[in-house]
């Protein structure tokens, strides 16, 4: 940042503290320094004569009453308690001279009359100072009396409030919206019609609380809790800078669910992401965890700064990790003191040095002019280490299912009486060769390559070709039956070896290379071209379908491992087990008696070669092989060996395709790996380049109750740092976390400013609740589906959202809680309510991989190193919840931006709520919301037509009845729709086209004209709103 | 992020007699009406022609209404485009004198033997003044009376992804809004037939690099205020076109009855955003009616095609994008930001450069002559420059990223034209005379647009951001 420091200036309307009505309002009240005073002073006088040093005017300071006591440099003195008439600063207040007025005229800022009032009293009455609210210690609090009608201690800390102001509180919703606001904020998916009749019919009188119970069980609580810790810890899979590559990460995703769901409590929750991989036998779960400290983002821009990237990197965790745990702005004093907040440049540093041994690269990638030897052979393909290999039971369930489904369609499609005597057919040959694998005798000889082909793909080495070179002279040696070959030396350059099996006659459906006898460690690098040679001396090049190999190096695109291996098996050899690898035949080569099979070999060196062929096919290369006992297996092997049927086989080629993307299971994720710490200094101005600030050691704000700093001898660590937050004597992080939990359930928080509890925030418009929910949350052992349902069940969350015209002037924003709050639903639950009221919604799976729905063309284009193509997801990945989404970081899917999702660069506490045109065009036209229209319309017709249709649409559109008038307008247009696609068939049909789902065939003109009244219905305000 | 102060909000409505007049308050329009009143506290009466966004006043006489960013993306070599230095060319080849690099960052050069590199390219001069232009931009020379040449840029960041994020925001912290958001912010949109601020992406042969949707997103601001990215295939707008099978008047009776649905809600319930909601609908429909116009480039004469060296109207080239950009100007579009990818040229500078001053050249003077031509030259702010310049030495065959010294142009409303302003050292390495930062650049287009840097600011995180920073200065010597 440019050293030049001007004042900054403010808005003026944002010196104006909280609402009028929490304010001392008659010359009777105390004036209380935090509630009505600390934030006057924090916006307009506190940036010349507040902490920082370096800004200070006239030596005044104002934030601490010892030095607002004392004469100034003119020998005045700011405040005399109780004499307002001989305070300088009222005098400066209320002065007429333009030149002594204050706040001074440079800062724009002017105060009102009432504000210039408040300050005299304050000063009559002595000037009391109170310590920022947000940092004392969380005191026992006294739960008002309970209110008539009451339900908990939430209903009397409201209640008192309402009371003093005389205003009631509102009647309840209605039993339809509470469930549908209740479904919807703890799952972020409506009731179904269902649902909703079982509870209007619960007469009980704790109908509602079991309904809160139901859903505080469901899997999806933690699916709609997630969407939000996920903005926090600033989840994304892709890295954000430059080329913004892909990072898997997406076990992480599924820990928060989990953990959400389980109800992990908080401080374990918070121990597990700071410090997971420190905890004593970490666990893959708290390892997984760990990876939030991964979240930052990560350049691989050739030319960049290692160490000016780490600098941004360790900047952005303290400014992360602050707002998240600590609800506060650290990011200033990056490069200097905070000007409103105690919060000190060595505050940040020391922050900062906690997260000093975390593992990573300023630089991803190993470049000449940066060279990091532990990235060697890096490229923009590749993850971002360190990561771990997890189970992701989403994907291992997945694998499961597609094999099942394979071996069923396999059974579906043979003859079981024809595979039965396939498998007899082969009795004889599966005696004598027990595993399958055949190592038939033959020759080899070595051939001078003829020119090698181009390689079409990146990484894939063309094949060499049996039938093509010059056999290099006298190498022809015999391979005798069970051995393997052996070369005298390595293969020159241009050579390939060729192997000659005869293994009689013998469909073969794939061929085995192993290497028996190779040394642990040794590289090896394989290619393989296959072809057949009939007795009359004609051949034939084989078509080689996938192959794979147990052992094998990892080839990345976009940051995910290639699947299988091409042509080529590259490895090192491993200490223990044979490694080998599996091609299968695309199409499975019948051999009759005499017929040669070549196997051309590139990169062959001295160590054995073992040959084998097997006729027992299959759709996995590491399985095929061994004889199949089960009628399933039997089956699948039946149909991939011997194909009675090619498209049958075919069939099974794309479902074996799509079964590999489940990785059987596996996946990575970034993960925190602890490695010496590296030296973290406070930087003066920020600028890395300047190394004359003094190191700094691991340390705790000093600024807050509980202080922990290193010694020389032991230096404070990650988990240090996560219990101190979650500590008895720190009362931030529970005050934080539960004013956020606050704003989910009433659309603010009890602070509004959910990202600074500091003194340019709000000070609460109930303190004493956000400290007693604090305290409960933090006494209870962190249990947050307590504290959720403490609030859900509250008499205030059940009022209803109809806002109070009366109270308008008196309670503009509705901070005193006389009725609930309508809000817009987040981005991804505007989507996954309509997926879910079309009946559309891929529900039933949780956690897994991201998903890609459909994204307009090209908008990835601007996306380099590597070039990125968007596969919209072909099957019912496309339509799983919103949180599901792919999210890049540099083009966010522009249904999330549109709805005010943050592209999630940094943390995010609070997502803006806007109402605009691109909301608009979203909803009319993304195909997503098209299709979904257009189920919906599917799933109404298919109601018979004695039942109320429009009725239907609306209990699972809004959870309620439709109106007469709502009916009237939306026949009417169904009707005139229906005209208009009777009359333009080949236009219902490009509408009905729209989206996977195919449509049903029957009268288009009708289902046209529901779609377009479906398309209504999700556009309409209450659709999206939560009431 | 937050989108805005609710106490202040709150307080905003109390003082604001038309907002008690609706049923309870505000909807998504509240923002800018808060703040308003933040700049209406200190800034006298309003003036309705001025602005539909949050100033109501100008700060300076406003000399330009819209702005045009030609972003030249990658980094161009300063030293082949507008900054002649026959001393570089005299070194070329030779060791590059250490007293200039010592203890500077550098990108790609970490660690390598520096040596000059000099000019491949010969300069001419051009206009009344004589403006030293390099033979690269023959067409842009023809202009040079209408130029402002800086030849004393520099910016922080010598990375891509953070300099253009410092270029469009000034700042490389997450969350800042960008300075078409700003300017959608502070003044609003001259039109509601599309979106306020609009972005278009061209790509060369070479030198490109990525990026980021980063660069126009409003950050902070709520996403009214987001850059629009018009597509080169698709929709135009995404979301813009109707879904398959339905026609425009179709869509207009799906839009109405939305309308009536909401109104029934709003009849029953108090929720000042139903109000809202069924006027964005009202701009969505609208929108989605203009834009095909916006699109249709038949009334272009051959001549103007012609004269923008446009080979196929639409072809996703920057030339097709000058002369949309000039479309979207007369339609009131409020900042309308080119990107043409094709600047960074480590290696094969020399053929690098020629193709991609061939792709800008000669559009790049058309859009000015036609804006001229049409009396819009006079309130169009236009700059062109990338994110960064280039060292003045060679890396291979190329040029490293180089932040202490380059040159941008600005052209249009009040800018002082056919004129240079500052200058690098004998070698282009370093700007030592007039030295303008991209503050003080960002600061000077806001006073051209009649604001007042200090005083355009948003709450974040409890802190009043703005496009400067904590910096900026206006630069005299380029207003007129």
């Amino acid at each position: 940042m440019s050293p030049r420091l001007r004042p900054l200036c403010l808005i003026a309307v944002s010196a104006l503290g909280l609402p009028a009505l929490f304010a001392a309002d008659s010359a009777a009240d105390t004036v209380r320094f935090n509630r009505d005073i600390r934030p006057i002073m924090s916006d307009t006088c506190f940036h010349c004569h507040g902490f920082d040093a370096k800004s200070r005017k006239g030596d005044l300071r104002l934030d601490l009453r010892e030095f607002a006591l004392k004469a100034g440099k003119s020998g005045a003195i700011a405040i005399v308690p109780g004499k307002p008439e001989e305070s300088e600063i009222i005098k400066r207040l209320f002065t007429k001279d333009e030149d002594d007025l204050m706040p001074a005229k440079e800062s724009h800022k002017t105060l009102t009359p009432e504000q210039k009032e408040l300050f005299r009293r304050w000063v009559k009455q002595g000037a009391v100072y109170e310590a920022h609210w947000a940092y004392t210690p969380l005191a026992p609090v006294t739960v008002p009396p309970m209110p008539a009608g009451g339900r908990n201690p939430i209903d009397a800390f409201i209640g008192a409030k309402l009371a003093e102001k005389k205003i009631t509180p509102s009647a309840e919703a209605p039993k339809e919206k509470l469930l549908r606001r209740l479904s919807l904020d703890l799952t972020g998916l409506p009731p179904t019609p269902e649902e909703l009749a079982a509870f209007l019919a619960d007469q009980s009188p704790n109908a509602y609380e079991k309904q809160v119970d139901r859903l505080l069980a469901s899997p999806h609580y933690g699916e709609r809790m997630a969407v939000w810790w996920l903005d926090i810890a600033r989840f994304a899979d892709t890295v954000g800078f430059h080329g913004d590559q892909n990072q898997r990460i997406f076990p992480y995703r599924d820990y928060v669910i989990n953990a959400f769901n389980a109800n992990k409590p908080f401080d374990a929750f918070t121990r597990e992401q700071l410090a997971g991989d420190l905890l004593p036998n970490a666990t893959e779960e708290q390892k997984v965890a760990s990876g939030y400290n991964r979240l930052n983002m990560m350049t691989r821009e050739g030319g960049a700064q290692p160490k000016e990237y780490l600098a941004k990197y360790g900047a952005e965790r303290v400014r992360s990790v602050s707002a998240a745990w600590l609800g506060s702005t650290f990011g200033c004093a990056e490069c200097h003191d905070h000007k409103f907040d105690p919060i000190k440049a060595a505050d940040f540093y020391t922050l900062q040095a906690f997260f000093a041994d975390v593992k990573q690269w300023g630089v991803y990638a190993d470049y000449s002019y940066t060279p990091e030897p532990e990235l060697r052979g890096v490229n923009n393909d590749s993850p971002f280490p360190p990561e771990i290999k997890t189970t992701s039971p989403y994907l291992k369930k997945q694998d499961a299912r597609a094999r099942q489904e394979i071996t069923a369609f396999a059974q579906a499609k043979s003859d079981p009486a024809k595979v039965t005597a396939w498998i007899a057919a082969l009795q004889a040959f599966t005696q004598k060769n027990p595993d399958g694998w055949l190592k038939p005798a033959g020759n080899f000889e070595l051939h001078k390559a003829a020119m090698a082909a181009t390689p079409t793909k990146k990484n894939a080495k063309a094949a060499p070709n049996p039938t093509a070179g010059t056999t290099v002279e006298t190498s022809q040696q015999p391979l005798v039956a069970g051995q393997p070959v052996v070369l005298k030396k390595a293969l020159a350059k241009g050579e390939d070896l060729v192997v000659a099996l005869k293994p009689g006659a013998l469909r073969v459906a794939a061929v085995r290379l192993s290497l028996p006898e190779a040394k642990a460690g040794t590289r090896s690098s394989l290619t393989v071209g296959f072809a057949v040679r009939n007795a009359a001396g004609k051949e034939r090049k084989l078509v080689a379908g996938f192959a794979d190999a147990a052992t094998k190096d990892l080839k990345h695109a976009g940051g995910a491992e290639i699947l299988g291996l091409g042509n080529t098996w590259a490895l090192t050899v491993p200490a223990t087990g044979t490694a080998a690898a599996v091609w299968l035949l695309d199409t499975p080569v019948d051999l009759a008696e005499g017929d040669t099979l070549l196997v051309a070999i590139d990169g062959a060196g001295t160590q054995p070669i073992q040959v084998s062929v097997t006729p027992f096919g299959g759709y996995d290369p590491l399985t095929v092989g061994a004889p199949p006992l089960t009628p399933a297996d039997q089956a699948v092997a039946y149909l991939c060996s011997v194909q009675p049927a090619r498209p049958d086989f075919e069939q099974v080629k794309v479902m074996a395709a799509k079964l590999r993307e489940y990785r059987r299971g596996v996946a990575w994720s970034l993960v925190t790996e602890a490695r010496a710490p590296i030296t973290v200094r406070i930087l003066p101005r920020g600028n890395f380049l300047d190394t004359t600030g003094p190191v700094v050691l691991p340390a705790t704000p000093s600024f807050l109750p509980g202080y922990r700093q290193s010694t020389e001898q032991q230096r404070l660590t990650r988990l240090d740092l996560a219990n101190w937050l979650t500590s008895k004597e720190n009362p931030i992080t529970a005050r934080t976390f539960t004013n956020r939990l606050w704003q989910i359930f009433h659309g603010s928080g009890l602070s509004a400013v959910l990202d600074d509890l500091g003194s340019q925030g709000e000070p609460p418009s109930h303190p004493e609740l956000l400290d007693w929910l604090s305290g409960e949350f933090r006494d209870q052992h962190w249990d947050v589906k307590h504290l959720v349902r403490l609030m859900v069940t509250s008499r205030t969350y059940r009022q209803s959202s109809s806002l109070r015209p009366e109270l308008k002037d008196l309670d503009p924003a509705n901070r005193l809680l006389a009725s609930q709050n309508p809000r817009r639903l987040d981005a991804e639950f505007v989507r996954d309510n309509a997926l879910a009221i079309a009946g559309l919604l891929n529900a039933a799976d949780i956690g897994g991989p991201s998903v890609k729905p459909y994204q307009p063309d090209g908008y990835y284009e601007p996306l380099q190193f590597p070039n990125r193509n968007y596969l919209a997801s072909k099957d019912n990945e496309q339509w799983r919840r919103g949180l599901y989404m792919h999210w890049q970081r540099m083009f966010l899917h522009p249904m999330l931006v549109n709805f005010d999702a943050p592209a999630r660069d940094e943390c995010v506490a609070l997502r803006s709520a806007s109402n605009t045109p691109q909301q608009a065009l979203t909803l009319l036209n993304d195909p997503t919301f098209v299709e979904a229209a257009r189920v919906l319309a599917t799933r109404l017709l298919a109601k018979p037509m004695t039942e109320d249709r429009l009725n239907a649409a609306f209990l699972l559109a809004v959870g309620r009845q439709v109106k007469a008038s709502e009916r009237t307008a939306l026949e009417k247009l169904i009707a005139d729709q229906k005209a208009y696609y009777t009359a333009n068939p080949a236009e219902a049909t490009k509408l009905l086209k729209v989206g996977l789902t195919p449509p049903p065939t029957d009268d288009p003109a009708t289902l046209a004209a529901w779609t377009q009244a479906c398309r209504v219905l999700l556009n309409s305000h209450e659709v999206i709103t939560r009431y | 992020m937050h989108p805005y102060d609710p106490i202040a909000h709150t307080l905003s409505i109390n003082r604001r007699s038309f907002l008690t007049k609706s049923a309870y308050g505000l909807g998504g329009a509240a923002f800018a009406m808060l703040a308003a009143k933040g700049f209406a506290a200190t800034d006298g009466p309003a003036s309705a022609n001025f602005s539909k966004g949050v100033l109501k006043a100008p700060h300076f006489p406003v000399k330009a209404k819209r702005v045009i960013y030609l972003c030249m993306a990658g980094g161009p070599s300063h030293l082949e485009t507008f900054d002649w230095k026959p001393a570089l060319k005299k070194l070329d080849g030779q060791a590059f004198p250490e007293s200039f690099t010592k203890g500077q960052q550098l990108a790609q050069l970490q660690g390598a033997v520096l040596k000059a590199r000099g000019s491949f390219i010969d300069y001419k001069k051009y206009g009344k003044a004589g403006i030293e232009i390099s033979d690269l931009f023959p067409h842009i020379g023809t202009q040079a009376d209408d130029l402002c040449v800086i030849r004393s840029m520099q910016t922080e960041q010598i990375n891509h992804d953070t300099a253009h994020a410092f270029m469009n925001t000034g700042s490389i912290i997450k969350g800042r809004p960008s300075m078409g958001s700003w300017l959608l912010y502070g003044l609003g949109s001259e039109t509601e037939n599309l979106p306020g601020y609009i972005v278009l992406t061209s790509a060369g042969k070479t030198g490109l690099q990525p990026i980021s949707s980063r660069q126009w997103s409003s950050g902070a601001l709520p996403s009214k205020y987001q850059g629009i990215l018009f597509q080169s295939k698709g929709d135009a707008v995404h979301y813009i076109g109707n879904p398959q099978g339905v026609c425009q008047s179709t869509q207009r009776q799906v839009v109405d009855e939305i309308r009536r649905l909401n109104g029934t809600l709003a009849e029953e319930t108090v929720d000042p955003e139903i109000a809202t909601r069924i006027a964005q609908y009202e701009l969505a429909f609208k929108m989605q009616t203009s834009v095909p116009d916006l699109l249709d480039f038949k009334n272009e004469s051959p001549k103007t095609l012609e004269n923008y060296g446009i080979k196929e109207v639409g072809d996703g080239s920057f030339a097709s994008n000058c002369l949309m950009a000039r479309r979207l100007a007369e339609r009131g579009v409020r900042m309308i930001q080119l990107y043409h990818r094709a600047w960074d040229h480590h290696g094969g500078i020399e053929d690098g450069m020629r193709s991609a001053a061939k792709d800008v050249d000669k559009a790049t003077a058309a859009l000015i002559a036609d804006l001229k031509q049409r009396g819009m030259l006079e309130d169009t702010l236009l700059l062109w420059g990338g994110e960064f310049g280039r060292t003045p030495m060679g890396q291979g065959s190329g040029r490293d990223h180089h932040i202490l010294g380059f040159s941008v142009f600005l052209a249009g409303g009040g800018v002082k034209a056919g004129t240079v302003y500052g200058n690098t050292d004998e070698l282009g390495y370093r700007s030592v005379e007039n030295v303008v930062n991209v503050h003080d650049l960002h600061a000077t287009m806001l006073a051209l647009m009649g604001i007042e840097h200090t005083r355009l600011t948003v709450k974040l995180q409890g802190l009043d951001i703005r496009l400067t920073g904590i910096a900026g200065k206006q630069v005299k010597g380029i207003m007129a």
